[in-house]
């Protein structure tokens, strides 16, 4: 690169700034999550909430052509609203207009109360008394399950568990096996004391921005705000850039009997893939999944490689199972061009032909 | 929402680093032109800019506690696994005393021979991620500078940092040192706590192992009540299933005295059933 710029170059630079630092201002006050819902039942910090009919929907003849309702399960680690983030990014929202009844898990902010939650808590309690209210509600022995990220392994334990209340299970960005070669994160836990971390209590959302931040630093805490100035976005693209920001900055904190047991159970130990695992004194053994299954998951994941989540087909006793690797990555699975059409088209149309 | 986070301030912070970078590429007006110019002094001015935000980021502690810019560190894996990272403890390290801070002190030193270490890393991060620059920089260099140039030699430096980083830290000692970050800072904590729970004891106020304890309890008798109203309904179907048993005979008994034209249509079915096969 030549020295000695002509300054007229960057003239607008700076202007440029100063007006990406306005309309960042401006956008601070975005809202997150647009469907209408309503709480249906809770257990200590969990919340089941149902998502209501759009409206001009017949709700008479959509509730008679697609009965059963989905329970989607989402990831403790993170917020459920990117589910729902605004009208044209919104999963929850295309599988309304396809005429499901949706039903979300949202297992809020743990607490001091919440330190020795553990894994058998948010399954046996929680999770079990989310299905068992909706299956109440609706007069069905069984669901469809829907889980997303560390709530796909949610789910498909509780699957395991009891198979008999779940109709069709899918998963989303689901790791099965946790210790491929690609496994960054997995690679950087496997030393930690899990024991020691519980000892030290609820571990701070922080930390878990941090961590998921630290797989790729300088893209993820540098470039996307230099992209963000060099494409000289309007208010509308800014104020989706910044709902982005809250949702990826807005870690819940995580019990610590819980987050050790997914740490070493899972990450350090992957019982999963191995059929080790135990819930409750319960074996859970992925062969007891015999309801048909689809597995979605992002191509270029850094977070839950392809080769993770692609382990399901060989552990599951499924022989209705379909699975498909999308062209993105990890957080586009819920916000890409494909998350907005092709994701919830292909969960409608395959939930469908299972009715 | 994490509690101060401000994007605009995560904006001005990459804003400023991209402002820095330009002028090492020489992209920038006032910037040194000789170090533009060769591209071993540019390579040095970026790794050593590289290493300087690796470190800040490194020592910076949780993501956003006080002091850390409200997001504009890189938030970064030593924010995840710096002492602090899991809570707050009891007391400053100056604040404990020996011999009852022995043990603190010592994971406390552990600690900083833990960070000494990973700063080679940080080093090397950096000095590689500027010579990858240096090496494929290339015909970006060629042709007066704009503002779209500009941004293609930023996009480079991009890729070449987070190629360099990607290779260190996934390393079997690089993540062992994480690790080891992680666990002392846990142990300086429980060992700190430890300490608090003794002046509790003191006190007569309740302490973490009773609460856990009393945790342990609750989590047991919600087992035992659980288990309770499952042999209920599991009871409560089985004299369901006994009241109806008799019913049931009834209702069979009934069938045997239906009409006799229904009995012959019952039969008459049966036969054609019987014929088929």
């Amino acid at each position: 690169m030549q020295s000695g710029a002509d300054p007229r170059d960057f003239s607008d630079l700076g202007a440029r700034i100063a007006d990406t630092l306005c309309k960042l201002q401006r956008a601070a006050g975005v809202e997150v999550g647009c469907s209408a819902k309503r709480a249906a039942w809770s257990c200590g910090k969990t919340t089941l909430y149902r998502y209501l009919p759009l409206a001009g929907d017949d709700v008479a003849v959509r509730a008679a052509k697609h009965a059963r309702p989905i329970l989607i399960c989402f990831a403790l680690v993170n917020r459920p609203y990117i589910l729902d983030l605004q009208p044209d990014r919104s999963l929850v929202r295309r599988l309304l207009e396809a005429g499901h009844t949706v039903y979300l898990i949202d297992w809020g902010d743990a607490g001091d109360g919440e330190r020795c939650t553990d894994l058998e808590d948010y399954l046996e309690r929680h999770l079990a008394g989310c299905v068992a209210h909706v299956l109440e509600a609706h007069g069905l022995p069984a669901l469809d399950l829907l889980g997303v990220c560390q709530g796909g392994v949610l789910s498909l334990c509780y699957t395991a568990l009891h198979p008999r209340q779940v109709a069709n299970l899918v998963t989303l960005t689901t790791p099965v096996d946790f210790h491929t070669a690609d496994n960054l994160l997995s690679k950087w836990v496997r030393g930690l004391d899990a024991d020691l971390v519980c000892a030290t209590g609820n571990v701070p959302g922080e930390v878990l921005n941090g961590l998921f931040l630290a797989l790729s630093p300088v893209r993820l805490a540098q470039q996307k705000y230099v992209r963000l100035l060099a494409a000289g976005a309007d208010q509308r693209a800014v104020e989706d850039f910044v709902r982005m920001e809250k949702w990826i900055f807005d870690s819940p904190p995580q019990a610590a009997a819980a987050l050790a047991q997914f740490v070493r159970w899972f990450y350090q130990e992957n019982r999963l893939l191995h059929g080790t695992l135990e819930i409750g004194g319960r074996p859970v053994n992925l062969r007891d999944i015999r309801q048909p299954v689809l597995n979605l998951y992002a191509a270029q994941d850094h977070i839950v490689p392809p080769a993770a989540a692609a382990a399901m087909e060989r552990c599951i006793g499924s022989k209705d199972y379909e699975s498909c690797a999308i062209d993105t990555g990890h957080i586009g699975m819920y916000v890409s061009r494909a998350a907005r059409e092709d994701i919830p088209q292909r969960i409608s149309s395959w939930l469908k032909a299972r009715r | 929402m994490s509690s101060g986070f401000r994007p605009e301030a995560a904006f001005v912070s990459a804003a400023e680093h991209f402002f820095d970078l330009m002028k090492s590429f020489g992209a920038q007006p006032g910037a040194g032109g000789a170090a533009a110019a060769d591209p071993a002094k540019l390579a040095g001015s970026l790794a050593s800019q590289f290493e300087q935000w690796l470190r800040a980021t490194q020592s910076a502690g949780p993501w956003f506690s006080p002091g850390a810019g409200g997001g504009s560190g890189p938030a970064g894996i030593a924010a995840a696994f710096s002492p602090g990272a899991f809570g707050q403890g009891p007391f400053n390290p100056g604040a404990v005393t020996p011999p009852e801070g022995q043990r603190s002190w010592e994971l406390i030193t552990q600690l900083a021979q833990v960070q000494a270490q990973l700063a080679t890393h940080w080093h090397e991060i950096a000095t590689s991620a500027a010579s990858q620059f240096a090496a494929r920089l290339g015909s970006l260099a060629s042709g007066p500078p704009t503002l779209q140039s500009a941004l293609k030699v930023y996009e480079l430096w991009v890729d070449c940092a987070e190629a360099a980083y990607g290779a260190t830290v996934r390393k079997d000692d690089f993540a062992g040192l994480q690790s080891q970050l992680a666990n002392l800072s846990a142990a300086l904590l429980v060992e700190q706590r430890k300490h608090a729970e003794t002046l509790a004891r003191a006190f007569g106020l309740p302490t973490r192992n009773e609460v856990d304890a009393l945790y342990g309890q609750i989590k047991e008798l919600r087992r035992q009540v659980a288990a309770l109203g499952e042999g209920r309904a599991t009871a409560a179907v089985h004299q369901k299933a006994q009241r109806q048993g008799p019913q049931r005979k009834a209702a069979r008994r009934k069938g045997a005295q239906r009409p006799a034209a229904a009995r012959k249509t019952v039969s008459a079915a049966a036969r054609a059933r019987k014929r088929r096969t």
